[in-house]
């Protein structure tokens, strides 16, 4: 068994990345031992990620720190004609680029796909653009915010009642593009192993976006419906929702499927005399009548803690859960079982710890996360070792703001 | 396979065992837009999905679930009873054929089975094992039950989702089941990559809770800055205007960073003089005034369409797109010029349009394929990948096996 989950050591890619997305992509590579080259360069190309907050040092933005670990650093001007040719030639020695700049960017800087292919014929290129790198609207400017806007999710993620939609601050969509990201990146380089030689994989985020929302897609197609937001209710189970606790904004989810869970919330909430209630017989009869089935779940949460509900429940066999702030996940059990946060007692920011993965590979220690290096601080190493440049020529460039 | 998918496709050669329902679904249909060969293992019941709605009118049960038609489509279907003795010696023939196995049962269940990891690697010693489970395969709450909205209690997400005044809201479908599959499949390719380059096999497990609690920077905002994240309807944390927006017949989605600020400016007759002080051009400060600001843009967009809006607003370079119902959506001229939705024909669901992978290979995209009848490559499975006779099959079939 080796040691740890370094499992893409030796894998070298040049990320073009900004924003979320794309750098959460690397991060999630490296991760795994991939040796991520992130490029950027202070004329014109920093990720915009380091001007989130209230700092004054490109490299202490909190949110840059979060989705780059682990990433090292090149500032390479890319305008320059001299940082395009390093570019090429860091393609040579690189297995594989992700980017996920507008599409075309890089093609006008001389970098385009077969450019880079022409220094390396097996190189792999992933590529996160918005809406894909074809198309009418192939050129608009999005965020994973918008992206759920136009996919419809926007719109269903909401309580049916509503007069207007309000949807989430979050940007869900990005998420769904690093990890599909990543994916596609190991099956393309596994592609790659395999055939000898290079392949193009295009992930258009907003399509990505669309793959987790199918079903409802279907609705239309195939019943020509229009489908509405049906909020917390759950076409399989009653009682079933978000219910108040004890204590400011505190909340606990109970959902209940089946006769045994039902049964069970019966007991727990001491209302044995419901099991036999006609109107709660079966589990289409509970549907029928949800709005009943969740006053009454309502008035059992509301004199109890969110953890006594859930606990409660949940050792009786009923699915229940907290709704957990970031206060919540930073002391939750199950979590620090799993060995789920990365700790960093030092860093430009302080003291924190961050999630590592979704995932875990058993029986294999987790290699620890490195924080990203700071703006440029591999350039003289990656030049001088891997492009074979002595110092001399490092300094000109310098001088020259190629490198910067 | 058609030279489409030949051409297209990344994994090809793979075969995985989908053993999931509903909860671990949405992997072995990555696996399978990947490339791979998916076979689907279902109970002769069929897949408790089968059952869950939407279901296509005229067609409640049984073949005419839409959810099970999206996220099964293109896989294959065979169905086998692991718990009789029988079932389970063909469950473990057909691990000996597979590269990959994806389950979801609660964990421990597959032990009691006798089917657990030691027991599948004997027969194949460098398989992958996936197992997609709501907190994990052990730890405090390794038996807890899980449904979505358990998922996205625990991981953080439904916490932060919604308007301050109201209950927390769920997203829409089953997003904590598709997101820790996601990450499921994402480990399967890693695995894969081990297996060819180190020579073994791996056991992964995913959590639906450690999936979503990366999400939205809830869990470090706290580390790192000591901030709880809190509901904000679509009010983006950092920006603003970073909101939605209402027009003359709907509403925009908006995202404007200090780069566009200038830029809306410039495009926004008649704004109130105040906006022009530069001052404004900090994102932080704007954020910190979101009332004042959103109030000041909804006069701006109140007196547009949507579309013509966000079309406005791209010609300029500002991030802004129209809230879509999903017919929207897949009637949008982009989307319809990707190609992103094919036909498919089902012989049950009759021809309809389905979305396909969401990436492109050296520019093209996948050939689709509907989902399976139960069972409907019980034959071809058993006969022509297993070897069994017809007569075998028949047996079984009387045994209530398949």
């Amino acid at each position: 068994m080796p040691s740890s989950n370094r499992i893409l050591e030796g894998v070298r890619i040049l990320a073009f990345t900004t924003g979320y997305a794309g750098p959460y992509a690397g991060r999630l590579l490296a991760n795994y031992g991939a040796e991520v080259i992130k490029i950027e360069s202070k004329k014109g190309g920093l990720d915009t990620f380091r001007h989130y907050g209230q700092h004054k040092d490109i490299d202490a933005a909190p949110r840059f720190i979060e989705c780059n670990l682990g990433v090292r650093s090149m500032a390479i001007n890319l305008k320059h004609p001299t940082g395009a040719r390093l570019i090429r030639e860091l393609a040579g020695k690189a297995d594989a680029i992700l980017q996920n700049f507008r599409p075309r960017v890089l093609d006008k800087l001389g970098l385009g796909d077969d450019v880079l292919r022409k220094a390396n014929p097996k190189l792999v290129i992933v590529k996160l653009p918005g809406f894909g790198s074809e198309g009418p609207k192939s050129g608009y400017g999005t965020w994973g915010f918008n992206l759920t806007a136009f996919s419809g999710m926007t719109y269903l993620w909401n309580h049916p009642e509503q007069d207007r939609p309000i949807g989430s601050q979050g940007v869900y969509p990005d998420h769904l593009g690093f990890v599909m990201g990543p994916t596609l990146m190991v099956a393309a380089l596994l592609n790659s192993r395999r055939t000898g030689k290079g392949v193009t994989v295009d992930l258009a985020q907003i399509e990505g976006t669309a793959y987790a929302l199918g079903a409802t897609y279907l609705e239309t197609s195939v019943n020509s419906d229009d489908p509405k937001p049906k909020g917390n209710h759950y076409a399989v189970a009653a009682p079933h929702g978000c219910f108040a606790c004890q204590g400011e904004d505190r909340w606990c989810v109970i959902s209940v499927r089946d006769d045994n869970e039902w049964q069970s919330f019966c007991h727990v909430i001491g209302r044995p005399e419901l099991v036999g209630d006609a109107r709660f017989a079966d589990a289409q009869s509970r549907l029928d009548h949800r709005a009943e089935l969740n006053a009454i779940a309502q008035q059992w949460t509301e004199s109890r803690s969110a953890e006594e509900v859930m606990n409660q429940l949940q050792a009786a066999g009923v699915p229940a859960g907290v709704v957990q702030t970031g206060a919540d996940l930073l002391k939750d059990p199950q979590l620090r079982h799993r060995n789920y946060f990365a700790s960093f007692g030092d860093s430009l920011i302080g003291p924190f710890e961050i999630p590592r993965s979704g995932i875990l590979f058993q029986s294999m220690a987790e290699d620890p996360l490195r924080l990203p290096n700071r703006l440029g601080a591999d350039n003289d190493q990656i030049l001088g070792e891997l492009l074979g440049y002595d110092q001399a020529a490092i300094e000109q460039w310098r001088a020259e703001e190629v490198l910067t | 396979m058609t030279d489409t998918i030949q051409t297209t496709s990344l994994l090809p050669g793979y075969r995985v065992l989908d053993l999931t329902s509903s909860m671990g679904a949405l992997c072995g249909k990555m696996l399978r837009d990947l490339g791979m060969e998916v076979l689907k293992i279902e109970p002769p019941s069929g897949d408790p999905t089968r059952g869950e709605p939407p279901f296509a009118k005229g067609h409640a049960h049984g073949e005419g679930s839409l959810r099970f038609a999206y996220l099964n489509a293109g896989k294959r279907s065979a169905t086998l009873d692991a718990a009789k003795p029988s079932g389970r010696k063909l469950l473990l023939d057909l691990v000996e054929w597979a590269d990959v196995v994806v389950e979801d049962f609660a964990p421990g269940q597959l032990v009691q089975l006798g089917l657990g990891y030691e027991a599948l690697i004997e027969r194949q010693k460098k398989l992958i094992l996936v197992s997609v489970s709501g907190f994990g395969q052990d730890g405090p709450y390794a038996h807890f039950k899980t449904t979505d909205i358990v998922g996205n209690a625990m991981g953080g997400l439904l916490y932060i989702s919604g308007d301050p005044t109201m209950t927390p809201c769920n997203p829409p479908e089953t997003q904590s089941y598709y997101y820790a599959s996601l990450f499921a499949a994402y480990g399967v390719t890693l695995a894969l990559w081990q297996r060819e380059t180190r020579g073994i096999g791996a056991w992964i497990d995913a959590s639906i809770q450690a999936s979503m609690a990366l999400h939205e920077h809830v869990a470090f905002n706290y580390s790192a800055e000591g901030r709880v994240m809190k509901r904000a309807g679509s009010q983006h944390q950092h920006n603003a205007p970073a909101n939605l927006f209402q027009c003359k017949n709907g509403w925009i989605s908006l995202f404007v960073t200090q780069n566009h600020w200038p830029i809306l400016l410039k495009v926004w007759d008649n704004h109130d003089p105040e906006l022009d002080d530069p001052k404004w051009i900090n994102s932080n400060l704007r954020r910190q005034h979101a009332d004042y600001i959103n109030a000041q843009v909804t006069s701006f967009t109140s007196r547009f369409l949507k579309e013509d809006l966000a079309e406005l607003m791209q010609k300029h370079g500002i991030p802004g797109l129209p809230v879509n119902s999903p017919s929207d959506f897949m009637k949008d001229p982009h989307i319809q010029a990707r190609g992103f939705f094919a036909e498919v024909t089902h012989p049950v669901l009759g021809t309809f349009a389905q979305p396909g992978s969401p990436f492109m290979v050296d520019g093209k995209r996948g050939a689709p394929a509907p989902a399976p009848l139960l069972g409907q490559h019980n034959e071809e499975v058993y006969c022509r990948d297993l070897g069994m006779t017809e007569t075998d099959l028949e047996v079984l079939t009387a045994q209530g096996v398949i």
